[in-house]
This record gives C-alpha cells, structure tokens and sequence, in this order.
C-alpha cells in the first residue's frame, strides 16, 4: 500500500460523509461563481470593440432631458468626428408585453451605418431600411426570441412618448455586445410626435483614439451657457454610468458571497474534525508505529483538501457548465445578456476552494500533533 | 408600517414561536424520552453542534435579509399616497416621469366639480412636473439619477405624509428646492443651503422634508411652474386630485377614464404607487433563488453532523432499544435534536439579520430611472419565515440519520464499540 492509496482509503471509508461533503462543497463553490458572476454581469458590462471611438453626448441635467435637434449641425463642425447621429431612446412596449427587455432607439440610418461598426448585418439588407422610413434594424438576439423574420412587423405601445410604433423590419444584425435592440428611423419618431425638435442624446465617432479627448472636449465645450449644455463622454464611460446607478447592489453581492464562503469553510472544517475525531486512536497506533508529525500532518492535510478540492472543481465545473450552455437569456426574459463565467471567476473560486482545503484541515491537524500516544490509543469513540 | 400593527405582527411571531416549542415538546413527550437527553446531547457535542447552528444560521440571515431588502422597496412604495387621492396620468404610460398632461387637461379637470376644496375655497388639484436630474453622490462614485417633482401648493395639502423637518418649504416663483432628508444624506448638494446645477441654472436647497418611509423619500420638490421654465416643459407630468367623497372618486375616474378627448388615466393614489414595485421583483427571485442553494449546502452539512453524530452513539441507541425505546422514539429523538440545532440557527440567524433593520440604501428604480431610497424591513413575520425555513433543513437533515439510527439492529448496536 502507497501513501497515495492510504489517503484515499482513509477518505473513502466512510463514503456517505464524503459524498455529503463533496456535495456541500460542490454547492456553495457554483453558488459563489454563479454571485460572482451576477456582479460582473451587472458592474461590468462587455465593452464593444469600437467604443472607444464612439461617443455619446447627453443632457447634461440628465439623461431623460431632451436635446434640441437643432445641435447637429455645430456638432458636425467640430473636426475629427466621422459621423453623428441622433440616438432617442423611445422605451416602447413590445406587442403586448408589460415588461420589454430590449430598448429601441430613434436613429438616422445613413450615419448609423459608420457608428456601428461592430455589427454585421445577417438577414435583410441595410440599404431596403435606409429607404424604408418605416422599417427597423433588429437584433438577432431578439430576432430569435420571439421567432421574427425579415418583414415582420413590430409594434411598440409608447411609454415615454404619446405614440405607438409600427415598424418592418428590413434588416438583421449581429455582432455588437448587445444584440438585443431594434432601431427605427428617428424620422418616424418626429412624424409621430409633431416634430418638437428634440432628440434624445447625440451619438457620435471620432476618427481616432488620439481625437477622441479633444472631440468630447470640443462638443462640451460647444454647448456650454446655452440652454441645453451638454455632457459628453466616451461610450464606455457612458455604461459605467449606467453601472453605478446600481447603487449599492454590489456590495449586498458580495456581503452575500462572504455569508457563503463563511458556511462553506464551516462545512469544511467541521468534516474534517468529524474525520479525525472518529480516527483518533488510529492515528495514535500510527503515531507509536513511529510515523512523524508531519507525516500524520501530510495525511490529514492531503485528506482535507482532496474532499475541498474535489468539490471545489464538481462546483465550478457544474457552474460553468450551467451557465454557459443554458439560454440565460430566455430564462430571464432577456434581463440578463451574457452571464460568462470567466477564468478569472473561476480561478478566484478554485483559490477560495483550496485555501478551505489547507484551513480545514490545520485544526484537526494541530489536535492529532499534540496528543499524546497513550492519550490517543485510550480514546473510545 | 403603523405600531399598532408591528405590535402585532410580534404577538403573533411570538405565538408561532411558542406553537413550535409545544410541538416539540409533545414529540418529545411522544418518544417517551425525557428533552434534557436531547438538549444535554446537543451540547455535549458543542464544536460540531455550533458549526451546524452557525452553518444554519448564515443561510436564514440571508434569506431573511434578502427578503428584507424586497420588503424594503415594496413598503416604501406601498406606504405611499393619501387614499383620497387620485392621481392621473397619460393613457399608456407607465409611471409618472413617462406620462404628459396638458395646461388645458389641467384646467378641464380643474372645473371638475367632484373635486374637494380646501378652507379657502380653492378645489385640491395639483399639476406636477416629474423630472430627472443627475447629481454627484456623496462618495465620489460618479453621478446618479434623482427624481425631482415640480409641484403646486395645494401638492403640499394633497400629501399630509410628508413635512419639512429641517429648514423651510420653497417659496413658490423661486429656484429653490426641498429634499428628502434620506436622499439628501447620499448626495452632494443637497445639505441645507447647498446648491444643485440644473442645466444653467442653481437650485438652492432650503430645507428637508421627511416623507415617513414613503417614495417621496427618494424625492427632491420645487415649483411647479418654475421647473417647467428651467427644464423648458410645455406640459406637465401628472395630476394629483382629491375628490368630495368615494361616490365621486368613482365617478371622477370613470369619467376621466372614458373620455377619449382626455387620453388619461386615473387612479387611486395608493393603487398607482402600489404597483410601482417592479424593482422589487428580481431581488424576490434571487433571495428565492439563493435560499434553495444555500439550504441544499446546509442540509449537506447537518445531514453530516447528525449521521456523524447518530455513528458516534451506535451503543447508546442499542441500548435506548434494549430498554424497551421503540424505533419511532429513536426517530423522534434525533429528529428533536436536529429541530434544536436548527431552532438555535434560525434564531441566531433571524437576530443577526435583525440587526440591519432599518439600514437605508438605494438603487436604481426599473421605472422611473431614479435612485429610490429604500430601509431594511426585518418585519416579524419575515423572520418567521426564517424560522420555520430553518427547522426545516433541521428536519430534512436529521430525518435521514433518525431512519438509520432506528434500523441499527438492537445486538449489533450493542457490540459495537
């Protein structure tokens, strides 16, 4: 008989509390990647290639504040820009639902077409849309989930404006980091509502990253003491803004992480105390057989962080597993997008794992280090 | 929630409480085994009998604040408005910030003669202007949205819940703001004399409101009329009335209801904002969602510590049988002490959650894209939740360890050592 077999012998005997174990471990392991998760699927939203480029200009009161339509042209002014857009949100209802998890937006095709770049267009043709005033660009995504093809309508009760929109749709894409949205010509939406002459927020891309500060600068800088001032930022910056309106979501993530690591090392810990406790006297026959400190030290440690580690792995496995081949999209309704269960997450959880391995097993350890050959060999349990 | 009803939502907790132990004991009484056996056993064995407690207790503090959290959010909008009121907004529009009412919707209500009046003959309807404007929080993370209300004077007789407890009311005409007194703590801006820039214009903040747990407490109010000319608004966002009595509450929102010329919508207060609460549902899901998980994990670990527990007293349970016990007492015995460690964890748990009772936070509301000011709602009944949550993992994970136990046969029980 090996070591090697000797720890798995021991480990195995009794087959119940190590299959209890590995369980318990195994389900607050995927529990931890799956809150982990969560929080960067809420904080840290996947960052498009292009968007450093792109840059999205609002009213600096808020978002929800109009622009006058009348800012375009001194936008395109301002040199280093390739295209701008009017970009409106327009937070329809989609046919009859009472909670729509895609967004439409009101935008000028033609300049469009040169702000997302990202997108390929895999169903339809972008040009039919450009002609169309009435036809919509989809998401794939969408486009999947409610069974729709190239022609379909789409009708949207207004929530924020006084109308419903009626749409074709012309054209698919794919390939931006939410392929969920739909846009419509922003055209269709000032018909609807009698041209006030306001846009919702401007949308536009610089022509390189050296241009993109200066640019933002400028339009800043374009709009200030007027009546509508402007806050422009970079697309990204424009998320994370998006992201910090959470509040304090993040932290209720990860108090609640913690609570669950805390039971997890309690389960670790208590196992292998249990596992040492019943062998005792066993590990005093060894210790008078003449193995050392260490050696018995060695045994019970191996033993701690096999069961931790073994669980550890069956829980992020089944996580990643879960997670990346469910539809975590139909499973919300579309709330949440990705749900990627990254290396990083991954690693960060197997750390955890095998750090409860090592802790759960020092205790005990130290218990059977101490104890004295007649002391443990008179033990009855 | 009014005292008189917290008092006895306690009574009640306590009841159940007290309905649970009697169970216990007349189980106890059923197995014919004096309960000191079982207590003294849990205590005897204390380091693996804590960390189950202390095991069953952190899954119940998290589903129990997590539940709190949704409780919060639900009360502060279910604690919202006057029951006389009623309030009109577009037809389709969800919340008040996505809704428009025109000057003359405003003033063919107006002469609505089912519309109470006030001591000074004026008829109580207040045309209010919701917005959005974004502020600098408090530590630095960057800006956040806040719900800010244009209303009228007679807005201020309309809601007798909210009142000013620091400073004084803004004087109408003037760019002056009032702001929650919960909402002002996590804002730049927004201490007493502190000043808001809205577009180019600064809002000076001259006084604090407190909205009693309502959603008013995620609100800043000004003018109605000189928000409209700050923000450059036509049109209003809702209007909030009070008819004579309920006959004519009826009949007013029927009657705003069906006139197509209106495009309204009324409602009574109270209902609108009780429906505001679909921030509250996802956070519902996951502390559903997360209570499964965690209790499969801690019904894993109590199922250890009572098999290890029932391994460990193989003799003293031959010897229960020899002395005539049956196989139900044995069941009933470890069941009892499974049931002990969890009524210990769910109350340790319960109070560890009780503990943030009344912890204010915010986050972003899904309608109206404002932060919505929200407290912890430990309430009783929310802990009895908890408890009975935590019995039964305590049931579940003792009830496979009593089986085995009971079917220890009487001699090999006996030999073992």
């Amino acid at each position: 008989m090996t070591l090697a077999t000797f720890i798995l012998k021991n480990a195995l005997r009794n087959v119940r509390r190590a299959a209890l174990t590995i369980s318990s471990v195994a389900v607050s392991t995927a529990l931890m990647v799956s809150l982990m998760t969560l929080e960067r699927e809420l904080m840290v939203p996947p960052e498009a290639a292009g968007a450093s480029l792109r840059i999205i200009a609002r009213n600096k009161v808020s978002l929800m504040q109009p622009l006058p339509a009348k800012q375009l042209s001194a936008i395109q002014r301002i040199p280093g820009i390739v295209s701008v857009t009017p970009f409106t949100y327009f937070g329809g209802l989609y046919a009859d639902e009472e909670f729509t998890s895609f967004a439409q937006f009101g935008v000028d095709p033609v300049p469009f077409q040169s702000i997302i770049v990202d997108a390929r267009i895999v169903g339809g043709s972008y040009d039919e849309w450009v002609k169309n005033r009435t036809g919509c660009l989809v998401g794939q995504d969408t486009m999947k989930r409610y069974k729709l093809k190239v022609g379909d309508r789409m009708r949207f009760r207004g929530t924020f404006y006084p109308c419903d929109l009626d749409v074709r749709i012309d054209a698919v894409y794919q390939g931006t980091v939410d392929d969920r949205n739909i846009f419509f010509q922003h055209k269709l939406l000032d018909e609807l509502t009698g041209d006030p002459g306001t846009v919702g927020t401007w949308y536009l891309r610089a022509e390189s990253a050296e241009v993109a500060d200066r640019v933002i600068q400028q339009v800043n800088d374009a709009f200030a003491n007027t009546s509508a001032e402007v806050r422009a930022e970079s697309e990204r910056a424009f998320q994370m803004g998006f992201v910090s309106m959470w509040g304090n979501v993040s932290q209720l993530i990860r108090t609640v992480n913690l609570v669950v690591v805390f039971t997890l090392a309690l389960v670790a810990v208590s196992t292998m105390s249990m596992a040492v406790r019943e062998r005792f006297r066993e590990l005093a026959v060894l210790k008078a057989l003449g193995f050392q400190r260490r050696d018995l030290f060695g045994f019970i440690l191996a033993e701690g962080f096999g069961l931790s580690v073994l669980g550890g792995a069956l829980g992020i496995g089944g996580a990643w597993a879960f997670w990346t081949f469910s539809d975590i999209q139909g499973m919300t309704k579309g709330i949440l997008l990705v749900f990627e269960v990254t290396p990083r997450i991954m690693g960060m959880a197997a750390t955890v794992a095998t750090v409860l391995g090592v802790f759960s097993s020092v205790g005990p350890a130290i218990a059977v280090g101490r104890m004295s050959v007649v002391q443990g060999l008179k033990t009855l349990d | 929630m009014k005292p008189g009803i917290e008092w006895i939502e306690w009574m009640k907790l306590a009841l159940g409480v007290l309905a649970g132990a009697g169970l216990v004991w007349g189980l106890a009484r059923a197995a014919g085994l004096p309960i000191q056996y079982n207590i003294r056993n849990v205590i005897v064995r204390w380091r693996s009998s804590v960390t189950t407690v202390l095991g069953i207790a952190a899954v119940v503090a998290v589903f129990v604040v997590l539940q709190a959290v949704a409780r919060g959010i639900e009360s502060s909008s279910g604690n919202t408005g006057d029951p006389r009121n009623v309030l009109v907004v577009r037809r389709g529009s969800q919340a008040e910030s996505g809704s428009l009412v025109s000057r003359e919707q405003f003033k063919t209500l107006g002469y609505m003669e089912e519309i109470a009046r006030n001591a000074e003959g004026q008829p109580l309807i207040s045309a209010e202007v919701v917005l959005i404007i974004s502020v600098p929080r408090v530590d630095g993370t960057g800006e956040a949205n806040t719900l800010l209300r244009g209303v009228t004077p007679r807005g201020l007789e309309l809601r007798p819940q909210v009142r000013v407890v620091e400073g004084r009311w803004f004087v109408a005409g003037k760019r002056e703001i009032v702001v929650a007194q919960r909402l002002a703590r996590r804002f730049r801006g927004f201490e007493l004399g502190g000043t808001v820039k809205a577009g180019p214009t600064l809002l000076t903040v001259v006084g604090h409101f407190d909205g009693q747990g309502s959603a008013f407490d995620s609100e800043a109010w000004m003018d109605a009329d000189e928000s409209r000319s700050i923000f450059d608004r036509d049109q209003y966002s809702s209007i909030l009335l009070r008819p004579r009595n309920p006959a004519s509450m009826q009949v007013l929102t029927n009657r705003i209801d069906t006139d197509k010329r209106l495009a309204l919508r009324a409602e009574g207060e109270v209902a609108y904002y009780e429906k505001q609460t679909l921030t509250a549902q996802p956070i519902k899901v996951v502390a559903g969602l997360l209570g499964v998980a965690m209790s499969i994990g801690a019904i894993f670990a109590a199922m250890n510590t009572m098999y290890a527990s029932v391994a460990s007293r193989t003799r003293e349970v031959g010897t229960l049988r020899v002395l005539g016990y049956s196989r139900k007492s044995v069941i009933a015995c470890f069941l009892i002490e499974g049931a002990c460690l969890s009524v210990a964890g769910g109350v340790v748990g319960c109070a560890l959650a009780r503990t943030t009772d009344g912890f204010s936070t915010g986050t972003i509301d899904f309608q109206s894209f404002a932060e919505t000011v929200f407290q912890f709602r430990v309430t009783p009944d929310l802990m009895g939740k908890g408890l009975i949550f935590a019995v039964a993992i305590g049931l579940v994970g003792s009830l496979l360890p009593a089986v085995r136990a009971a079917r220890i046969p009487v001699i090999a029980a006996l030999k073992s050592v």
